[in-house]
């Protein structure tokens, strides 16, 4: 073997991709000559570096539990549908979801109304569109020091933010969404592969009123008031779950640790 | 798509999120945007799923995410500055409690991460579905779309490069 075949096959040597009589050729080659041999060990010893210390990542639970919402959807087989809203091109493909969240808008919109009725309907919207790519948090962040202050000057409401990873419902983040046409804080928990969104905003109803659950579209949303703020809870984790995160967070709630 | 296709299609295709999410942070160069562009990927992949017969399916995956990583650079080019790993690596490096062989071993990786996300996308790519994922060429040749004589030559060149950036052609000459 010629030193040129040799360099060319050298790549494909390091990488075991040469057949087995090629690939005594260039062993052979490789035991008389020096000059490829040195060429040999630069580019077995990258490879190796680059082997052991380049990174595998792991796909992140957030990614995993907007990939699994968005297959759950009935029409996440179906052709994207063209976005109605805003124009968001990269995010065309989820373009079912907004789908998903109008054709609820439309089904409660057909019932006799309220505020609450309204309230609802933006919550549900507003959760099922937080689970499109790039659309779940403003800020992420597990830690609460970090979330709570970004609320400030971007919204006049400061959200609770309690620590509740200790009982498995990790802080995933925080964003700024519509509800009732006015900017409300979202803060975003998870558990498993489900999201809790958390929306609250200030209110001058006094009067307590404890955790109700309501069924929509297979997400279940909690709504309860309590020193003056109303809080609404929308996922779609089982009912029980769901009820431990609600008890523990306005238990949280009611006696913030600082 | 009836129920049995999504059961099938989150038992052959989900297994290799976690590849898939790797091609895209060395392509993209940052977090989110690997998130966005994956999540993109699979439901996209979700549609073309009635086009996948038998194979190789994180090949099939990988090339998927590619193209959408490529997609998303071509509409995202220079809307934004991406520092690659920078800040994080720093972090990490000027951590007071690290020890000296610790800390050597990470600015070694600092390193390595910094020459990788240098290379042009064709070269990172080859390098990534080799050295990280452990692709075939074959298999590159698929994920990528191009002969395995070019999947071979642009392996050699980028570890040219890399040997170069990271000083292992001045040692190993040495």
């Amino acid at each position: 073997m010629r030193c040129a075949d040799c360099r060319d096959a050298i790549t494909a040597y390091v990488d075991g991709e040469l057949l087995g009589e090629e690939q005594r050729d260039v062993d052979e080659h490789l035991a008389s000559c020096a000059e490829c041999r040195s060429e040999y060990d630069i580019a077995a010893e990258t490879s190796r570096t680059l082997k052991e210390g380049l990174v595998r990542y792991a796909a992140p639970d957030v990614l995993k539990a907007r990939i699994r919402s968005a297959l759950a959807q009935p029409s996440a087989f179906e052709p994207p549908v063209p976005l109605p809203r805003r124009s968001w091109p990269r995010l065309a493909a989820a373009g079912f979801l907004i789908a998903a969240a109008s054709s609820a808008l439309t089904f409660s919109a057909m019932r006799p109304g309220s505020t609450r009725r309204a309230a609802t309907n933006d919550i549900l919207a507003s959760h099922i569109r937080s689970l499109m790519p790039g659309h779940l948090v403003d800020v992420a962040s597990t830690d609460q020091h970090n979330v709570k202050p970004w609320f400030n000057g971007r919204i006049d409401v400061s959200p609770e933010v309690p620590r509740l990873d200790s009982i498995g419902f990790p802080l995933v983040g925080g964003r700024v969404d519509y509800v009732g046409g006015r900017p409300v804080p979202a803060v975003v928990y998870g558990r498993r592969q489900h999201m809790i969104n958390v929306f609250s905003w200030p209110t001058t109803d006094a009067s307590a009123l404890a955790p109700s659950v309501s069924t929509e579209n297979g997400y279940h949303l909690v709504h309860w008031r309590n020193g003056g703020m109303e809080l609404w809870a929308v996922s779609d984790l089982n009912v029980a779950e769901l009820r431990q995160f609600i008890d523990a967070f306005s238990r949280a709630e009611a006696s913030p640790e600082r | 798509m009836a129920q049995r296709d999504a059961e099938r299609f989150e038992r052959i295709v989900l297994p290799h999120l976690d590849d898939a999410y790797t091609l895209a942070r060395y392509l993209l160069r940052d977090e989110h945007d690997a998130q966005d562009v994956v999540q993109d990927a699979v439901l996209r992949a979700l549609r073309y799923f009635d086009g996948y017969r038998d194979g190789d399916a994180r090949a099939w995956l990988l090339a998927i995410v590619r193209n959408c990583c490529l997609t998303w650079q071509r509409r995202h080019r220079g809307d934004r500055v991406t520092v690659p790993f920078a800040d994080e690596v720093a972090e990490r490096i000027s951590d007071p409690r690290e020890t000296d062989a610790l800390a050597i071993q990470r600015s070694d990786r600092a390193m390595l991460e910094r020459a990788v996300a240098a290379l042009p996308t064709e070269f990172r790519e080859v390098i990534v579905l080799r050295e990280v994922e452990g692709l075939s060429y074959k298999e590159i040749s698929d994920v990528v779309g191009a002969p395995m004589g070019t999947v071979m030559s642009r392996l050699a060149r980028a570890r040219k490069r890399l040997a170069s950036a990271l000083g292992i052609d001045a040692r190993e000459a040495s």
